[in-house]
């Protein structure tokens, strides 16, 4: 079960140092297509200081796991701060305070033994065997979008259907009954941009209006359970409790961040995920008759998703800072360095996945993957992540046939910004089976 | 709440014999010990494979198979999968478990 790219010879990357000292992470083209890139990195200068982003690329799996293991040296909750609304942080959080009902860190993006508390207290919410519980409402949520497809389209998958799939899988877990589902795309984006890098002040002020909005509709649906608990996720943060802990409950201001930090960051990501599942089947026809092998078999999806997640990873990069010197892939550190982690560079790393962009749903280390990050960071909501996509490349196999982009892959618009690698736009044409 | 002692062999031959409590997973015993390699990156949610541990042989019955789950996360780290595979996270101690032994997997 193994497509590659020119049957029988591994596909040669461009690897140029070159690249390197021309080119930034933000430079649009590189920024679209950036596996070249990170090739060029990892072989000439694996941390590398991006000078228009004045922050280190980390792009070998080795140093990314180095990171992961040790969030203490290398701090979230820094690194974070420093992407944050980068340029505008004051103006940003003047506004939020002024017209958003409050400014609510993300309790999430933070070290230590704080996370720990925060984590523990989420936790329950995510575990895979209560996730697999709601495979059924996932399907008929999958059932009903395709069904509601036109014939044969063209149709942009991004707005026809991965976006609406995780709106209202994660609007349905929060409990969250009445919404506009452009205005959570919308809040989505808003949110996200804040660790793009790529915002001028102009949208950062339009964002955080956005945002604004976006934490009003939380707070109502906040204070509304405190007062009247139901069995939804943003009750169970509102009254998460660890009996005998110093601080056994989550603060109001917790609580909104991290119900903000779930609509947001789940939907956008796992909508990325399944754009880029038919982004595949596009580019790589020969991709349809293994997922329509697969399809009938828990132990095939689950692979097959896994490797979709390896090859195209929504998450492009997140941040850290180092709390100390250190050195770091051969290189000193100072305290205070700023790390973006290359995740999609980490997967496409041919010592540790030979043959990276092969899609080889049979390589025997699949889980080691980066996509969903590592060490006590690692993706909260990934078994969600997970089971949307498999039911949505499961259905979509025995839904769909004869997928084709209406565009070439040079066409592609992608969203401007360091943290993901979305796909905005992806005009698809298919039969109806 | 009764007291149980189970045992990790880290990657590198370390044993260390820790005393657990009934109704704790293997995972959180060996986590708050400091077993080496016992990282459980999802904090137990069945969702990755970095609590992954062998059991010995003469738990191997009492301790049994894993849950189909499991098997799936399992199958994601296929090179260093045996037989006797478990993800700790995934092993509620009981009072039968006293006693028990595992073997800590390479993280791959």
């Amino acid at each position: 079960m193994n497509v590659t790219n020119s049957p029988g010879v591994c596909p040669v990357t461009g690897k140029s140092a070159e690249l390197l000292t021309k080119i930034s992470l933000v430079d649009p083209d590189i920024s679209a297509h950036p596996n070249a890139y990170y090739d060029a990195m990892r072989e000439a200068d694996p941390v590398h200081y991006d000078e228009k982003l004045h922050m280190y690329l980390v792009s070998r799996f080795e140093d990314i796991q180095t990171i992961q293991r040790d969030p203490i040296t290398y701090s979230v909750k820094h690194g974070y701060e420093a992407q944050y609304s980068a340029g505008f942080f004051e103006e940003f959080k003047d506004i939020l305070e002024r017209d958003g009902g409050g400014y609510f860190p993300d309790a999430i993006m933070s070290d230590p033994p704080y996370h720990t508390r925060i984590r523990g207290l989420m936790d329950k919410a995510f575990t895979a065997h209560r996730v697999r519980e709601l495979e059924p409402l996932i399907t008929d949520i999958v059932v009903d979008v395709i069904g509601g497809l036109p014939a044969s389209g063209p149709v942009d998958i991004v707005k026809a259907f991965s976006v609406p799939i995780t709106i209202r899988v994660i609007c349905a877990q929060l409990g969250v009954a009445q919404y506009n589902a452009d205005k959570i795309q919308r809040w989505s984006a808003a949110v996200t941009a804040q660790i793009g890098r790529m915002q001028d002040r102009d949208k950062m002020i339009e964002n955080a209006r956005e945002i604004c909005e976006l934490q009003h509709f939380l707070i109502e649906h906040v204070k509304d359970r405190q007062e009247h608990p139901r069995e939804d996720m943003i009750s169970d943060l509102v009254h998460a409790r660890i009996d005998g802990a110093d601080e056994p409950t989550l603060t109001f201001k917790e609580v909104v961040s991290l119900v903000r930090a779930l609509m947001i960051a789940g939907n956008d990501t796992t909508a990325t995920a399944m754009t880029n599942l038919f982004y595949l089947l596009g580019t790589r026809p020969e991709l349809a008759g293994l997922l329509g092998r697969s399809a009938g078999d828990d132990r095939a999806m689950s692979r097959f998703v896994e490797e979709l997640l390896r090859v195209e990873p929504p998450v492009r990069g997140l941040s850290r800072m180092t709390t100390k010197e250190v050195e770091l892939g051969g290189k000193i550190l100072p305290a205070g360095a700023h790390l973006l982690l290359m995740y999609a560079s980490a997967n496409d790393q041919p010592e540790v996945f030979p043959c990276p962009r092969d899609f080889d749903m049979e390589r025997s280390n699949l889980g080691r993957h980066v996509s969903f990050g590592g060490g006590p960071h690692k993706c909260i909501g990934l078994s969600l992540a997970r089971m949307e996509i498999r039911v949505a490349a499961r259905e979509v196999a025995k839904r769909l046939a004869n997928i084709k982009l209406e565009v070439s892959a040079e066409e592609i618009p992608y969203l401007k910004s360091v943290a993901t690698h979305t796909i905005e736009h992806l005009p698809v044409s298919y039969t109806k089976l | 709440m009764s007291a149980l002692t189970v045992t990790f062999v880290e990657e590198d031959g370390t044993v260390k014999t820790l005393g657990a409590e009934t109704g704790q997973s293997l995972m959180q015993a060996g986590k708050d010990a400091g077993v080496a390699g016992i990282l459980a990156d999802c904090s137990g949610a069945c969702a990755c494979a970095t609590c992954h541990v062998y059991v010995d042989d003469a738990w191997a019955d009492i301790v049994g198979g894993p849950n189909p789950i499991e098997a799936e996360m399992l199958d994601m780290v296929a090179d260093v999968l045996k037989e006797n595979s478990r993800l700790s996270c995934q092993i509620r101690l009981t009072p039968e478990l006293d006693g028990l032994k595992v073997t800590v997997a390479p993280l791959g």
